[in-house]
């Protein structure tokens, strides 16, 4: 009983910390393109007082909106790649920095 | 054809039956928060989380034939099935397999009948879990593994459904904290459309995940079955027909989509916005892929409810519906001992018949009660034309704006 919970508990932080990097972190990035993209196109895409025209666009939030929506999707790609490698018997590695398909142990 | 084919034609066929109600039970996870956005239309949500499941399960090739192995103690460990239990043409372990399946398809259907997202691996288990208490004692459950890794009904089965749904909440609450935090003064329209795009991505990389992990139970049961009766000897591969049959059963479930639990956990828990539905489905995709990567196991179905009841602990002014989650988690707890239960009860009915009589007379009974249910469930029809209905909570309370009344 206490080993099964030492053991669940050391698993539970590292599913935490991936689950927040992951699966909050991308969702962040993703905000930051929508707003970035609303910042780039202006007028109604942002909040503003009624009657007044709104904010001038401005083009560079259009590319970095799409410079960190390109972020995100490398992410989901990441995720299937691992999917599909766990099924297959490989696994990612992330030893080059960049990841890689190896072989599982 | 022996007395012991003809049982594990009995098994093969509750099995995918199994695998059928685990597919509709858990369209919900995916597709529950896309629906109630309208980011798809009910009928495109099912249909590609149907797709991706089925691809899914053809993704799962490795063996998962020791499935049974983290509950119960019927097989050795490298995947045969224990001697004790294959004399006969193994009918002693067919005869617990089909009680145990028997007990995880009526609790699933009874709660897939009330709306109630509970596990599909939980009924699993605990089905396995009561056939195995009646047919072999309290020594035929691994309750706590060896102590080595984790392992046993506590490691593999009440730990993960503990702690998965909580991790899956904060990741969720934190991650539409921040969304709403950055989106503010962006107008809702702009933000939503994006939002929706953001949330099909993630639903589907949950449906996709589900089908891997999910699917590959069933074909290892079934080829357990298999190997029992001699009609299979590798242990190292699965039956090319078993592994189509369980990919397009689950996919089919999965497309007929349980729309009472979908309605749950769309519109039920949480009024969802495209924001919060996006970070629950990235907040579930990510726990379920980092788990399986380190070999915890854990329910899609408990990942995916904490999410949404995080992502609406994390929007500031947010309505959380506190009952209907109490109500799901009690259903939760009682998921495991219910099942096993019917499982145990449908071993003792089919060892007092005995033999092939037995085995009939049990999957009789499951067809009698899935009937039953069906019936039921027309009384009062949820399907893709009213999952997205205003939720009313029992009493009705002040929705009646008071100008409302007097003004006609």
């Amino acid at each position: 009983m206490t080993d099964n919970l030492g053991f669940a508990l050391e698993g539970a932080w590292k599913v935490l910390f991936a689950g927040l990097v992951l699966g909050a972190g991308l969702p962040l990035l993703f905000a930051l393109g929508i707003r970035s993209l609303a910042w780039g196109a202006g007028g109604e895409a942002e909040v503003h007082e009624s009657g007044v025209t709104g904010p001038k666009s401005q083009p560079i939030g259009t590319v970095v909106g799409w410079v960190l929506f390109a972020i995100v999707l490398l992410g989901i790609v990441l995720g299937i790649t691992f999917i599909v490698a766990s099924g297959f018997g490989k696994a990612l590695s992330f030893e080059h920095i960049y990841p890689t398909i190896v072989d599982k142990h | 054809m022996t007395e012991s084919t003809v049982i594990l034609a009995l098994v093969v066929i509750t099995a995918l039956g199994f695998d059928f109600t685990n597919g509709f039970h858990d369209t919900a996870n995916a597709m529950a928060t896309s629906i109630a956005t309208n980011a798809l239309r009910p009928k495109v949500a099912v249909a590609l989380s149907g797709l991706l499941n089925l691809v899914g399960a053809f993704l799962s090739v490795e063996v998962a034939l020791t499935v049974t192995n983290a509950v119960v103690k019927i097989q050795n460990s490298d995947g045969t099935p224990k001697e004790s239990l294959t004399a006969h043409g193994g009918e002693a372990l067919l005869i617990i397999v089909l009680a145990g399946l028997v007990g995880g398809i009526i609790w699933n259907l009874l709660t897939w009948l009330l709306g109630l997202p509970s596990s599909s691996s939980h009924a699993l288990f605990g089905g396995l879990i009561g056939a195995s208490i009646a047919g072999l004692g309290w020594a035929g459950v691994n309750w706590n593994g060896n102590g080595s890794k984790l392992d046993g009904v506590v490691g593999k089965v009440i730990l993960p459904a503990i702690m998965s749904p909580v991790i899956a909440g904060v990741i969720a609450a934190v991650g539409t904290w921040l969304i709403y935090k950055v989106v503010t003064g962006v107008a809702q329209r702009f933000t939503d459309n994006g939002f929706r795009w953001g949330q099909i991505g993630s639903a589907s990389l949950v449906s996709l995940a589900h089908g891997t992990n999910d699917a590959q139970k069933t074909m290892g049961v079934i080829t357990l079955a298999l190997i029992a009766t001699g009609d299979w000897t590798d242990t190292k591969n699965i039956p090319f027909w078993v592994k189509v049959s369980c990919a397009l059963a689950i996919a089919l479930g999965t497309y007929l989509g349980g729309w009472r639990i979908i309605r749950t956990l769309g519109k039920g828990l949480v009024e969802i916005a495209p924001p919060q539905g996006m970070a629950a489905e990235s907040a579930s995709a990510a726990v379920i892929l980092a788990s399986s990567h380190l070999g915890f196991a854990l329910s899609t179905t408990h990942v995916a409810t904490g999410s949404i009841l995080g992502s609406g602990v994390g929007k500031p002014g947010a309505q959380v519906r506190w009952r209907v989650a109490g109500r799901m988690i009690s259903a939760w707890l009682i998921t495991l001992p219910a099942a096993a239960i019917v499982g145990a009860v449908m071993w003792f009915i089919g060892d007092l018949v005995g033999g092939l009589g037995g085995a009939i007379v049990i999957f009789a009974l499951l067809v009698a009660a899935a009937v039953y249910m069906y019936l039921r469930s027309r009384r009062e029809p949820v399907g893709h034309h009213n999952v997205n209905d205003e939720w009313e909570d029992a009493p009705a309370q002040e929705r009646v704006p008071a100008s409302a009344g007097s003004a006609s």
